[in-house]
């Protein structure tokens, strides 16, 4: 613990850059927006040779994904499940002083001003003795020590950070819980690798950020949403007690600004991302917007003109589904002949959402005129039978379903959310979140008005080719890669927010 | 857009009005700011800070939300699948004795009882006890026929006859388990059943038991093949499946060290079982008010603060109500049996035997307590402990009574199994934390 060791010589006028990626619940074994970024990514740049680790829940998953011979999984981290930790006990005395494991963790990853470091050194300590993890939160000493660092937590007073739930014991074991599978997942060995890519700033840099403290290789982050913000989104809606809202979202935190502190470059999809990063904390010469982009066709096929909207994502509350089916009911007054297709499957653990979805549609009477389609394997085949295509998500990063609408050159009404109104501007309509009247407008107005619908379509097919191509973003993660991958210092990457 | 006016006061009305409650911390009201108001993100960063009091409020009680209770239908009938069960084969005694001889079924069931008892246990602390347990034993069919083939073939390798008995039966009880569990008890019970009149008739036993162990095995097969689904790679870990099933090899040797116990006069010693396994059932089900009773104690009580008296009265309410009706029914049932079946002789009716059998139900139901809060190397040492004193019963030889082995075996395990299993539970929320919830 302590010193950092500087980056170790490098082997990469020998061979190909090693790049490990580090996953969180999706690449390659959910498909969505982050997994399909990391498989053109992969495919894409074969100069590197790509070592997965995922971090997944014990589901029994099957891989979504073939992975090319230049990408392998190197092991796969499950969570909440019985496997054991590898061997490596502590010796009597440093098990002594790791009893305060809990403490450190609960202490500094949930206090307001905790202290980074502090978790990085204990994460370091996991590493070395995965055996000890497991015996020391098994311990009545750990507990009691968590529960001492705990009330620490509970009883800062820092205005911004309002006063603490007093947690009860019940809510406190789960927490408990929780940071025993942080410390786990710390515990978890990595491979030698040049660079680590980590693609949320949430669990996924657990790994990473213990690999960089103990080889000094260079760690890239990628937020495709910006993990705190979906973290209390999630919270916010999901009814729970303040005590287990408090837990969720101060260890979601505490967990970003650790990767935060120890990334060297934070690449964000859109602008918008990047505000929220500094407003965390970020130094700004860390970050490097780097757009997503999507292979264009040369020239839009023409849209069908049979008055069809679309939509495509998963049936989630952060995709607002239950405006979308309000603005389908006030467009069908205006437009009765109007139809809306939803693509997208029912987010795993978002059951009930679905039924509540299905539940209003047929109290709003949509019957046909609105048909969930299910999952779909080809986005761009179904945007391309839309006249129009919406979005009402309240939480995005730079969606795909977004390009895929402008690669297909269809007009976008969709709520201005995370990069959405930059992506968006001047080839289709934005309206606020939850605002079911003007999103209905703006579709009743494109509806009604095909060549006003077909000329955003065309702007919107340039605009892509222009600003978020493929190439350009590939290109991007190209030089950002071989820059800190041949040990360039981080401040000599050409970074800062995009203009 | 809309625009919206951002003085922190506007902005905290409408982030309550959204919340329905004072924002948490700043970085809530941002949030709510920017997805429900659709202010970008530096404006509602800003605005969210701002909107924040400078004094701190009273802090807010929580009280978290219950796990679930996991499902317990279909346990009465598993239950009922087991007694029926334990009858049924008490009935194959007397056949198998007249066939193949005392000698060769006593030790084939001296074999059979702690073989079968260790691989239940092992096999429901590594699989059958998960959510996922049944689709992943599925995916280890291989496994479970070279199992089921060495289980018979190795015993009859080292013992002949009667190892061959030990294989048959065990393959026929062990594979029952796994259909009590996957709810195919009726299969289970009338594949017993159909496999008791042959033997009764006189026919030649070891045939018929090797049919009721290759129906019990395809039975297995089919009920897995039809639970087959993607499962997680890990359930239970082997190292205490392997500890569970060393524990279930101690119990079933404290089952048969006796020697005042036969196991081979006709139906007699099966039957005797039956008080204690009705009410070792009994118990059992009861416990199963712990999965509630547990998180239930530390709800609503406050970390902060000392308030910790009365925390364990749930728990302990449920452990002493289950010793309570193991004892009583154990009780009941043995007086019962000694005063309304007077033909089945003396060894059925020994009150030694049946508060042996008593107290061994009672140290099964402990041990298997302590086991799953995480105590299995003190279980283990337990179960060690009480079979060590039945082996000493058993060389000094001078029983004052008949089923003095058992009663001596159960009274040490359950004098060293119930002091920590009473100590977990009475700290009930340090006990679900570090051992209940970390695997």
């Amino acid at each position: 613990m302590g010193q950092r060791p500087p980056n170790p010589p490098t082997r990469l006028a020998l061979a190909r850059p090693r790049v490990l990626l580090t996953t969180e619940g999706t690449y390659p074994y959910v498909m969505g927006g982050v997994s399909s970024w990391c498989n053109v990514l992969v495919n894409s740049l074969t100069e590197f040779e790509w070592q997965v680790l995922p971090i997944v829940p014990p589901d029994g998953r099957k891989r979504m994904f073939e992975l090319p011979d230049h990408v392998s999984e190197v092991g796969r981290i499950e969570v909440w499940s019985e496997t054991l930790p590898q061997r490596g006990r502590p010796q009597p005395l440093q098990r002594r002083a790791a009893s305060r494991l809990p403490a450190v963790l609960v202490r500094n990853l949930l206090g307001w001003e905790g202290d980074a470091d502090a978790v990085v050194d204990a994460w370091v300590w996991c590493r070395r003795f995965p055996a000890g993890v497991r015996s020391v939160f098994r311990s009545a000493r750990g507990w009691s020590a968590f529960l001492g660092g705990l009330r620490e937590v509970l009883d800062e007073r820092v205005p911004e950070a309002g006063t603490p739930p007093v947690l009860d014991l019940v809510e406190a074991a789960k927490l408990y819980q929780t940071l025993y599978w942080v410390a786990r997942t710390a515990a978890a060995p990595t491979p030698a690798t040049d660079v680590l890519h980590v693609t949320a700033a949430g669990w996924s840099a657990i790994p990473a950020v213990v690999h960089k403290t103990l080889h000094g290789t260079p760690l890239i982050l990628t937020e495709h949403g910006v993990y705190v913000r979906e973290a209390y989104l999630a919270a916010v809606r999901n009814g729970d007690s303040p005590g287990s809202r408090f837990a969720a979202t101060r260890v979601a935190r505490g967990l970003a600004r650790v990767a935060y502190a120890n990334a060297d470059v934070v690449s964000p999809v859109t602008d918008a991302n990047a505000y929220w990063e500094m407003g965390l904390g970020i130094d700004p010469a860390k970050i490097l917007v780097l757009y997503n982009g999507l292979r264009q066709t040369s020239t839009p096929t023409p849209a069908p003109r049979t008055r069809t909207v679309v939509s495509v994502g998963r049936i989630d509350p952060l995709k607002d589904v239950h405006t979308m089916l309000r603005v389908a009911a006030e467009t069908l007054r205006y437009v009765p002949d109007a139809r809306f297709l939803h693509y997208g499957p029912v987010t795993k653990s978002e059951e009930a959402y679905g039924r509540s979805c299905t539940a209003l549609h047929d109290r709003l009477g949509l019957g046909e005129r609105f048909r969930f389609m299910g999952p779909t394997d080809d986005p761009n085949g179904a945007v391309r039978d839309a006249d129009v295509v919406l979005m009402t998500s309240i939480s995005e990063g730079l969606p795909m379903s977004i390009l895929e609408a402008m690669g297909e050159g269809r007009p976008v009404v969709s709520t201005g959310v995370g990069g959405v109104p930059d992506v968006v501007r001047g080839c289709g309509a934005v309206a606020a979140p939850g605002d079911e009247h003007a999103l209905a407008m703006a579709v009743v107005t494109l509806l009604r008005n095909p060549d006003l619908a077909s000329r955003l379509g065309q702007r919107g097919h340039a605009r892509l080719g222009r600003i978020f191509s493929e190439a350009a973003c590939i290109d991007g993660y190209r030089d950002l890669l071989q820059t800190v991958a041949h040990g360039t210092a981080p401040q000599d990457v050409s970074i800062g927010l995009a203009a | 857009m809309s625009e919206v006016g951002l003085d922190p006061a506007r902005a905290r009305l409408l982030v309550e009005a959204r919340l329905g409650r004072r924002p948490q911390d700043m970085l809530e009201a941002a949030v709510v700011l920017e997805a429900w108001v659709g202010v970008p993100a530096q404006r509602a960063l800003a605005a969210a800070k701002a909107l924040m009091p400078e004094t701190a409020a009273d802090p807010q009680p929580s009280v978290g939300r219950l796990p679930p209770p996991s499902s317990q239908k279909g346990v009465l009938l598993e239950g009922a699948a087991f007694v029926i069960s334990v009858i049924a084969i008490a009935l194959w005694a007397a056949p198998l004795v007249s066939s193949l001889g005392a000698t060769v079924v006593r030790h084939g069931l001296m074999v059979t009882l702690p073989l079968t008892i260790a691989l239940q246990w092992g096999l429901r602390r590594r699989w059958l006890d998960h959510p996922h347990g049944l689709a992943q034993l599925a995916d280890r069919a291989l496994l479970l026929l070279a199992g089921a083939l060495a289980t018979v073939g190795l015993p009859t390798l080292v013992l002949g006859p009667s190892g061959m008995v030990a294989g048959l039966l065990t393959v026929t009880l062990t594979g029952g388990t796994i259909l009590i569990r996957r709810r195919w008890a009726l299969v289970y019970v009338a594949i017993i059943l159909l496999a008791t009149p042959p033997l009764m008739m006189g026919l030649s036993p070891l045939p018929v038991l090797a049919a009721a162990a290759a129906a019990t095995a395809l039975a297995v097969a089919l009920a897995l093949r039809t639970s087959a689904m993607p499962a997680p790679s890990s359930t239970g870990q082997w190292e205490r499946a392997v500890a569970a099933g060393v524990i279930g090899i101690g119990l079933g040797l404290m089952l048969v060290l006796d020697r005042t116990v036969s196991w081979t006069e006709g139906t007699v010693p099966a039957l005797a079982l039956l008080p204690a396994t009705f009410a070792s059932f009994w118990g059992g089900y009861h416990l199963r008010h712990l999965e509630r009773a547990m998180p239930r104690a530390g709800s609503g009580i406050p970390v902060i603060g000392e308030r910790t008296r009365g925390l364990a009265r749930p728990p302990l309410g449920v452990l002493f109500g289950a010793l309570g009706r193991l004892l009583v029914l154990a009780g009941v049932l043995s007086v019962g049996l000694m005063a309304l079946t007077p033909w089945l002789g003396s060894s059925a009716r020994d009150a030694g035997v049946l508060l042996g059998f008593a107290l061994l139900a009672l140290a099964t139901m402990l041990v298997s307590l302590l086991e799953s809060m995480g105590g299995g190397a003190w279980a283990l040492f337990a179960v060690t402990c009480a079979a060590a004193a039945e082996v000493a019963v058993r060389v000094d030889g001078t029983d004052p009574f008949s089923g003095t082995g058992l009663v001596v075996g159960g009274l040490v395990a359950v004098v060293l199994v119930l002091p920590p299993v009473i100590v977990l539970l009475s700290r009930p929320a340090s006990t679900l934390a570090t051992a209940l919830w970390i695997p």
